[in-house]
């Protein structure tokens, strides 16, 4: 069962990682970015945009799956963690830089996205200080 | 939090304006699921179909998606993914003021970490 949890998180990565690089290939091949129905036709007419559809639609599938089994917290960061994945695909294809903010965000980034999983994984548990409160 | 490298005032305001769509996707759609007179099956999706919340959330999406294409158009890739990641808190936050929904403070420590976050990129690039 393990090794299903693997999988399907990686593939869950893997979709939504293919899903942020073909918007990126989409909207640079249709620059010049103006709110215009030319820039739809470049956006629609190439086919990069069909590769961010079927990674969306892989990875709502994917999700769906993968909710009916896994625990919620693993997921929850699975499904946030491709920002890993596509900063460092970002530096071989489009030979962006890892500049020390990036790096130090994304460690954050990561950081807190962890902690948001461990509190979706404890959502089911008991809490005693449960409840909405004023001061939120 | 000064706008420094890549983040004109278009960027910013795609920014901000694929946090207010995204966030608005999921409540509706959120709002449009947790209608306790949907009933099952069928008649539920009926039920959505026939109010404006599952379309809001739709509509929202759809305009999300171009955004978003317009905002990676002008930014570096890596960059991007990471000031997105403040949809996660935005959602969060709205979850708790519009549903009630608990904060914990593990929940809390991830969206100050979350938020330090997408701060560092947006102020260094």
């Amino acid at each position: 069962m393990r090794r299903f949890y693997l999988v399907g998180f990686l593939l869950l990565m893997g979709f939504d990682t293919l899903a942020q690089v073909s918007f990126k290939y989409a909207g640079t091949r249709a620059l010049p970015m103006t709110a215009d129905m030319a820039w739809l036709l470049r956006v629609f007419g190439a086919p990069w945009i069909y590769g961010a559809i079927a990674g969306y639609v892989g990875a709502f599938f994917t999700w769906m799956c993968l909710l009916k089994h896994a625990p919620i917290g693993p997921a929850f960061a699975a499904s946030h963690l491709e920002v890993v994945s596509v900063m460092l695909l970002s530096v071989w294809l489009f030979g962006e830089q890892l500049t020390l903010p990036r790096v130090l965000g994304a460690l954050a980034i990561v950081a807190g996205i962890v902690c948001l999983g461990l509190a979706e994984g404890r959502e089911q548990a008991p809490d005693a200080g449960a409840g909405p409160t004023p001061a939120g | 939090m000064p706008a420094a490298g890549s983040i004109t005032p278009l960027v910013a305001g795609l920014w901000l304006l694929n946090v207010v769509l995204d966030t608005g996707g999921q409540l509706a759609f959120k709002a449009a699921a947790g209608d306790e007179d949907a009933g099952d099956g069928l008649a539920r999706w009926k039920h959505m179909a026939a109010r404006p919340w599952l379309w809001l959330g739709i509509g929202c999406y759809v305009v999300e998606f171009l955004v978003w294409i317009a905002f990676l158009s002008l930014i570096p890739l890596s960059e991007g993914v990471l000031l997105g990641s403040i949809n996660i808190v935005a959602i969060m936050v709205a979850g708790r003021f519009l549903f009630g929904e608990q904060l914990t403070r593990l929940r809390v420590a991830g969206i100050l970490l979350v938020t330090l976050g997408v701060a560092i990129v947006g102020a260094g690039g």
